[in-house]
């Protein structure tokens, strides 16, 4: 049986914080609750970003999530 | 004065095209942050190397998309591009402007950016290049309360739809591409502004198959108009053409004198089904053996036109990228009725149909061709409901794997190998 909308955001929020990468794809969330739609997952995930608990990472052709905090920030990092 | 010595990049401006590196020296006068931008160019060209570094965290409140983030990698020697973020404005329907529109985007971008722009992106959009992150919330305030317009898609998202000109310029649209196109625009907003997929998903809509923007190889999504009946031919008018009385391709060749037209050697001959014919001095055409090519009505316009009964084709999985080379949509659906009473439905079920699977299976950074490509053409077809017909395949299959399900073979995969045995012996 699929999960709860507030079991899924904290199994997600779970996983962002503990994956050993920083930044991950939204695929990478399916496995939170395999019973749960990809659309429905997608949709929990940007609803976690507009909350503040996740923030986007994008490349300009693919985007990411991260937990805050833990995105790679390239503002503030100075260059050679 | 300029800043920076930049000898290679002087060079551009040698030759009898204008060139971009006039445009930016010109652009510095009011905006010193340009000079820079030719710093760090000319630093590229000598070091081989890119000195952008991409990517990041950059964006307006509630969007996952539509701004671009840009960073130098050596901010301290140019200072003026350490942020120079790239954001993508939603264009018109068929790319419309006012005079009044495009002073304003300009005006709002010399405000706010770097003044430079890039009209379109290859997916359509108005791209704004060059800014600060401070200066991304204020901009998009102002383009979207005084502008009325909006940011388009990147990343992971829905790209910024786009279509031909349709019915508002052309005979041949045999749908409106304009309506499909603002009325899927705002039926996926969340789509486009905010991640969804393994990867980007392109939308392109064309009116006819002379598919003037490009949907079969841009698009992951193309939906291409045409029509299910026969072409509409004007005897009288045919006549005129091969009289000389009527310019052929509307008169788009007339520059030259490339001689009498021959309706065999520059219609009948180039028809890719051949299933055209002159019977006496009449045209003749096996309408079940056309593919929509369009050639015969482009040559002859006043003679021949779509049929009535309009509708569009769906093809789907094509990308251009750098790597791996480009790769054409397949044909997957003949014809889908594009209606405007039912706000689409046809085409919209389709679309998720597609989107509902690719999710599911593609993986990430894989555009739905190549997903459509890995699992083959019968899975996808399968998935999306669609028997095979044969202009699905360009020619007959080439190898002996024929992948039959066991509902398909009579008495299904279970047999006994001892009797099977007993007649055909080992």
């Amino acid at each position: 049986m699929a999960m709860s909308k507030e079991e899924l955001k904290e199994a997600i929020v779970k996983k962002a914080l503990n994956a050993p990468k920083p930044q991950l794809y939204i695929k990478d969330f399916y496995a939170c609750d395999p019973d749960s739609k990809p659309r429905v997952i997608k949709n929990v995930a940007n609803e976690l970003v507009r909350e503040g608990k996740l923030t986007f990472w994008s490349s300009g052709s693919t985007t990411m999530y991260a937990a805050k905090g833990r995105a790679q920030n390239e503002e503030g990092k100075k260059g050679e | 004065m300029a800043k920076h010595d930049t000898p290679l990049l002087d060079q551009l401006e040698s030759g009898p095209w204008p060139s971009f590196v006039s445009d930016l020296k010109r652009q510095a006068e009011t905006k010193p942050e340009c000079w820079d931008i030719l710093g760090q160019l000319e630093l590229s060209y000598k070091d081989k190397i890119t000195h952008w570094k991409h990517g990041g965290i950059v964006g307006v409140f509630g969007y996952g998309g539509g701004i671009v983030g840009r960073y130098s990698d050596v901010p301290t020697q140019f200072p003026g591009v350490e942020h120079f973020h790239t954001v993508r404005v939603n264009q018109p329907a068929s790319k419309y402007y006012s005079t009044e529109n495009l002073r304003a985007i300009c005006d709002l971008w010399e405000k706010y950016g770097s003044g430079m722009t890039n009209m379109h992106g290859s997916t359509g959009d108005l791209v704004l290049l060059g800014t600060r992150t401070e200066n991304l919330e204020p901009f998009f305030w102002d383009l979207t309360h005084e502008l009325k317009q909006d940011l388009g898609g990147s990343g992971s998202n829905l790209r910024t739809p786009s279509c031909c000109l349709g019915q508002s310029r052309c005979e041949w649209a045999c749908y409106d591409t304009q309506e499909v196109c603002y009325h899927l625009t705002m039926h996926y907003q969340d789509e486009i502004h905010r991640p969804a997929f393994p990867y980007k998903f392109k939308f392109k809509f064309s009116g006819c198959p002379n598919d003037c923007v490009a949907a079969i190889a841009r698009s992951d999504f193309a939906l291409i108009g045409g029509w299910k009946d026969d072409i509409r031919i004007d005897q009288a008018a045919v006549k005129e053409y091969v009289a000389g009385n009527y310019p052929s391709n509307g008169g788009a060749h007339s520059g030259r004198d490339w001689g009498a037209f021959d309706i065999k050697k520059e219609v009948l001959d180039l028809c890719p089904t051949g299933c055209m014919w002159m019977e006496g001095d009449e045209l003749k055409i096996d309408n079940a053996e056309c593919n929509r090519c369009m050639h015969c009505i482009n040559v002859m316009p006043r003679a021949l036109r779509p049929g009535k009964e309009k509708g569009a084709t769906v093809c789907v999985g094509a990308k251009a990228p750098i790597l791996d080379g480009a790769q054409f949509a397949t044909m997957i659906i003949p014809f889908v009725k594009v209606d405007k009473e039912s706000e689409f439905q046809e085409v919209i079920d389709v679309i998720e149909n597609i989107w509902d699977w690719w999710m599911e299976v593609g993986k990430n950074r894989e555009r739905v061709g190549e997903t459509m490509q890995r699992v083959g053409l019968p899975t996808f077809l399968s998935v999306m409901g669609v028997e095979p017909v044969a202009q699905h395949v360009t020619e007959p299959r080439s190898n002996p794997y024929v992948f039959w399900k066991e509902e398909e073979v009579e008495g299904g995969f279970e047999r006994n190998v001892a009797e099977f045995r007993k007649k055909h012996a080992m």
